[in-house]
């Protein structure tokens, strides 16, 4: 038993090797703090370890699978009551997705799933598209959205939804 | 608390993966999702939706002392765990692994931004324990000098006076073939020949193995094996 689990523990050693920075990386962007990502990664990966035998009922690919984990775990830890996150200038990321151009493209790689969301997310308004990557990427709340582009929060909650619906019926379509 | 229209289901779990749904909104959401596998199916299609924009994220080495605590913390559950039993937990985690390292191997190869989507052939090549240590893909048919991205997970150490060689595995018995030398480093271009490319495309795997410095002098493997894999074409 004890061999087993050494085992155990080195193939899951790997599998942190593997897929850590990537995810440690998505922590840090939504939380802007090292400290509290770590923290986060620390229990994401306890919970991918006493989860992952279940796996294979999720229907995602593994790794969206554990960076749901991960961004799941940063967003209850941002959403505790009394904590703030400093201000941010999250501009640089709405200039990766430029209204024109090859830009999407590039950003986001190029297989299949990539240029779908791409080209759909060409499609959306500017203030739609604007929303739902800010929101994915930094884990924006809509109330921070709506500090943060001085729109009211109604108007924000209403880009999210129709783009996220607008976003839906495209890529159904296939792009 | 049931949600019954569709399309209040379809709108509440694209926030929830979105991460915009919060507070009790979100926590009632996640009560629901624990028995409501169609829930669980839609907020699965809109992880995947929107996963690409995960390439956006640059990654950042995180410090050792956070693989060390999440090892003692599930170094108590393994003790527990060992009561009932986990036959071929580390299979489950190999395999796990092995599609996770495809996806990273994949997506980092398509970054470079190619006028259509070519054939691509990746190797996860694993050690004994057959965790993933290192994937090595190329497009396929490549015209010109074919170039290997390799990428090496987990900052192995080389000895010191010893090299790395990349070697393929025709199959049907050949000998192996030298690809050159590599490095320790998590990310890798190589450049072979260009009359490898054909005979790379219909290769069976690859394998690593440990060299004096500067390489076999033999022209064939002459060290122990680290790592090897199998060619997936994709």
């Amino acid at each position: 038993m004890a061999r087993c689990a050494l085992r155990d523990q080195r193939a899951f050693a790997q599998l942190y090797h593997l897929t850590a920075a990537k995810l440690y990386g998505v922590a840090i962007r939504i939380l802007k703090r090292n400290d509290w990502a770590e923290e986060v990664l620390q229990e994401s990966f306890v919970n991918i370890w006493n989860h992952i035998v279940e796996y294979s009922a999720a229907r995602s690919a593994p790794m969206t699978w554990m960076t749901a984990i991960v961004r799941n775990r940063a967003l209850d830890w941002l959403r505790r009551p009394n904590l703030e996150r400093g201000d941010e200038d999250y501009d640089l990321l709405v200039e990766a997705i430029p209204d024109e151009g090859p830009g999407p493209e590039v950003a986001l790689g190029n297989d299949r799933a990539a240029k779908a969301l791409a080209e759909c997310l060409k499609q959306l308004s500017g203030n739609q598209r604007q929303t739902i990557v800010l929101a994915y990427s930094h884990g924006l709340s809509h109330g921070e959205l709506a500090d943060h582009l001085k729109q009211p929060l109604g108007t924000v909650k209403t880009w999210i939804r129709r783009g996220l619906e607008r976003l839906k019926g495209c890529m159904d379509r296939g792009g | 608390m049931k949600y019954h229209s569709q399309q209040l289901r379809e709108a509440l779990a694209a926030e929830y993966a979105l991460g915009v749904l919060q507070g009790r909104s979100r926590r009632r959401f996640e009560r629901s999702l624990k028995e409501d596998p169609g829930l669980r199916v839609l907020v699965a299609q809109w992880q995947d939706r929107l996963a690409p924009l995960d390439e956006l994220v640059e990654a950042v080495e995180p410090p050792a002392r956070v693989w060390r605590s999440i090892r003692d913390r599930i170094q108590l559950r393994l003790g527990r765990r060992s009561v009932w039993g986990s036959l071929a937990l580390w299979r489950t985690i190999a395999l796990f692994s092995a599609t996770v390292a495809i996806a990273l191997a994949v997506s980092l190869t398509f970054l470079t931004p190619s006028r259509h989507a070519r054939e691509m052939m990746v190797v996860v090549m694993s050690g004994e324990d057959a965790s993933p240590t290192m994937t090595v893909s190329w497009p396929m048919q490549h015209k010109g000098e074919p170039k290997l991205r390799i990428r090496v997970f987990g900052h192995p150490e080389m000895a010191a006076g010893t090299a790395w060689e990349l070697w393929m595995l025709p199959g049907d018995n050949q000998k192996p073939v030298s690809l050159g030398l590599i490095g320790t480093e998590p990310t890798q271009e190589l450049k072979i020949p260009r009359s490898l490319g054909p005979l790379i495309d219909r290769a069976w795997g690859l394998a690593m193995s440990v060299e004096p410095s500067g390489g076999s002098p033999t022209g064939l493997p002459t060290g122990p094996v680290l790592y090897k894999g199998q060619c997936t074409k994709l």
